[in-house]
């Protein structure tokens, strides 16, 4: 699904993001992406959505080749994927559904399906009482479901999600945690970038540890599955 | 489908959300297409006009009615002779009168008031090349049966000239008001994916293609650039009316154009401010979809 080989990343002016990573990801996969900020989680997240292009190595996603994928076809990979980001980046002027149906209509799905995927989503993320609410009036936690809402209406292969319990309270960010958990369970592989590590530790799941660009952890429920890059 | 309904829909949300903008953009490429059409249809008027006029008499000599007409004989078959004349007529004075009673019929009195014997044989020279009257003028200078010489070329050369600087003026101003409507397309397109950002990220983020992202701000140019120049050229068909009917048509100048002529412009017209507002929003959404 997700295939990292000698990954390096350095940006214009030298500094160094990611160094010789080395990963794979397979499909139904949960993987934390744990590390300090600055530890280079948003360049792997940022890598698998073709937003940057590694300097090294070679990038596999769901068959693609991130290297040699040419501008015009990053959309149709990215349909394969939902994105999350810290902010939930909804439209104000949209109401809840609104803000879900958006990603659908950009895509081309007919009101029918609009209205039977969103329908489905609001249950999954538990909003359905909030569907006509606009984002200045429901809470945080409520507004990241959204976003997550949102990234799952193309039903997307892969959900990325960076920092998405980052504004959230310790309750609040478990919920979205079992929220995803949820959504893994139904088939959907996920790889979620987070500094807390609280949150990490209590679930068991691989978790990827990443510090100056390097990956310096890769635990599988306790087993070491370390590939390189210390 | 859908996607087409959602673009038409944006197009018309962008229009709403900067409507100022769009109308001074929509004047300007009106202004622009205006002069355009303007000036192309009046150079093909003066064009026609002074055809007429060239394809007419070119050099009329008045002779001097106290030589004798074998003199006047002898003149007409050495003008004759010239390469540069295509053909030379006698116009006698009974001729003369003929015409002038013609030209001034309306006027009795002036009519009745005048003495026709002053009024002069004259030989009317048409040249092959109207420009060379000067050289006609230069022959005949000093000949005793030529009373007067009257050249019609250095009236169509200033008017001709009169004509190309003023289209020259026109279409120069009419480039500046396009280049006007250029940079006025590309800041609107820029304030609404300013406003827009948002909406767009997250396009770009769900998989939606650059052309898809793109369109809206292109239809609206495209838009734009349609309404500017379908009113330039239906204002310009409602002047040329107009003046064909006003007291121009009296005139010695014919406004007439032909609708195969007009036609072609309008033409010209509707595609280059089709291409005009394909560049223009292609340019100013370039970076957009780069970000």
């Amino acid at each position: 699904m997700i295939n990292f080989k000698d990954i390096s990343l350095v940006f214009e002016g030298g500094s160094v993001a990611l160094s010789n990573i080395n990963v794979e990801i397979q499909d139904g996969e949960f993987v934390y992406l744990i590390g300090p900020s600055g530890s280079g989680k948003t360049s792997f997240l940022r890598i698998i959505y073709r937003d940057l292009i590694p300097t090294n190595g070679e990038a596999e996603v769901t068959g693609t080749n991130i290297n040699s994928l040419s501008s015009w076809r990053v959309p149709l990979l990215r349909r394969k994927l939902g994105i999350v980001m810290q902010e939930p980046k909804l439209l104000k002027n949209r109401t809840v559904t609104e803000n879900i149906s958006f990603a659908m209509e950009v895509l081309g799905f007919t009101p029918n399906e609009i209205n039977t995927q969103v329908r489905q989503l609001l249950s999954l993320v538990d909003l359905e009482s909030e569907a006509y609410k606009y984002p200045e009036q429901i809470s945080s936690g409520q507004q990241t479901r959204v976003a997550i809402a949102r990234a799952l209406a193309s039903k997307p292969l892969i959900l990325l999600c960076d920092e998405p319990t980052g504004n959230l309270d310790p309750n609040l960010s478990s919920n979205i945690v079992v929220l995803l958990e949820k959504i893994n369970r139904a088939g959907t592989t996920v790889v979620m970038a987070t500094h807390d590590s609280g949150i990490v530790n209590r679930r068991k799941k691989r978790i990827i540890e990443l510090d100056s660009g390097k990956i310096v952890r890769d635990e599988d429920r306790g087993r070491y599955t370390l590939t390189g890059g210390l | 489908m859908q996607k087409l309904t959602y673009v038409i829909r944006d197009t018309f949300l962008n229009i709403r959300r900067n409507p100022l903008l769009v109308i001074a953009t929509v004047l300007a490429i009106f202004v622009s297409c205006f002069l355009a059409f303007v000036t192309l249809t009046g150079q093909a008027v003066v064009e026609e006009n002074t055809s007429r006029w060239q394809n007419g008499v070119h050099v009329v000599v008045f002779l001097d009615d106290r030589v004798t007409t074998t003199a006047h004989k002898q003149l007409q078959e050495s003008l004759e002779s010239y390469s540069e004349v295509r053909e030379v007529k006698y116009f006698s004075k009974e001729q003369a009168k003929e015409e002038f009673i013609l030209l001034f019929q309306n006027q009795q009195e002036l009519i009745d008031e005048v003495d026709f014997s002053i009024l002069p044989s004259s030989l009317r020279v048409n040249l092959h090349d109207p420009s060379n009257y000067t050289l006609i003028i230069e022959r005949l200078d000093g000949n005793p049966a030529v009373r007067e010489i009257r050249a019609s070329g250095e009236a169509i050369e200033r008017l001709l000239m009169m004509t190309s600087t003023l289209a020259v003026a026109a279409s120069s101003f009419s480039i500046v008001i396009a280049f006007a409507a250029f940079i006025l397309i590309g800041n609107t397109i820029r304030l609404t994916t300013f406003a827009k950002r948002e909406e767009i990220e997250i396009m770009k983020l769900v998989g939606a293609s650059s052309l898809y992202i793109r369109l809206p701000f292109i239809f609206e140019a495209l838009l734009e650039a349609l309404i500017g120049s379908i009113i330039a050229v239906g204002l310009g068909f409602g002047l040329i009316n107009y003046l064909s009917e006003s007291f121009f048509a009296d005139s010695i100048f014919i406004i007439q154009i032909s609708d195969a002529y007009l036609l072609q412009l309008t033409l010209i017209i509707f595609v280059a401010s089709i291409f005009f507002g394909l560049v223009s929003s292609y340019l100013g959404t370039r970076k957009l979809v780069n970000e």
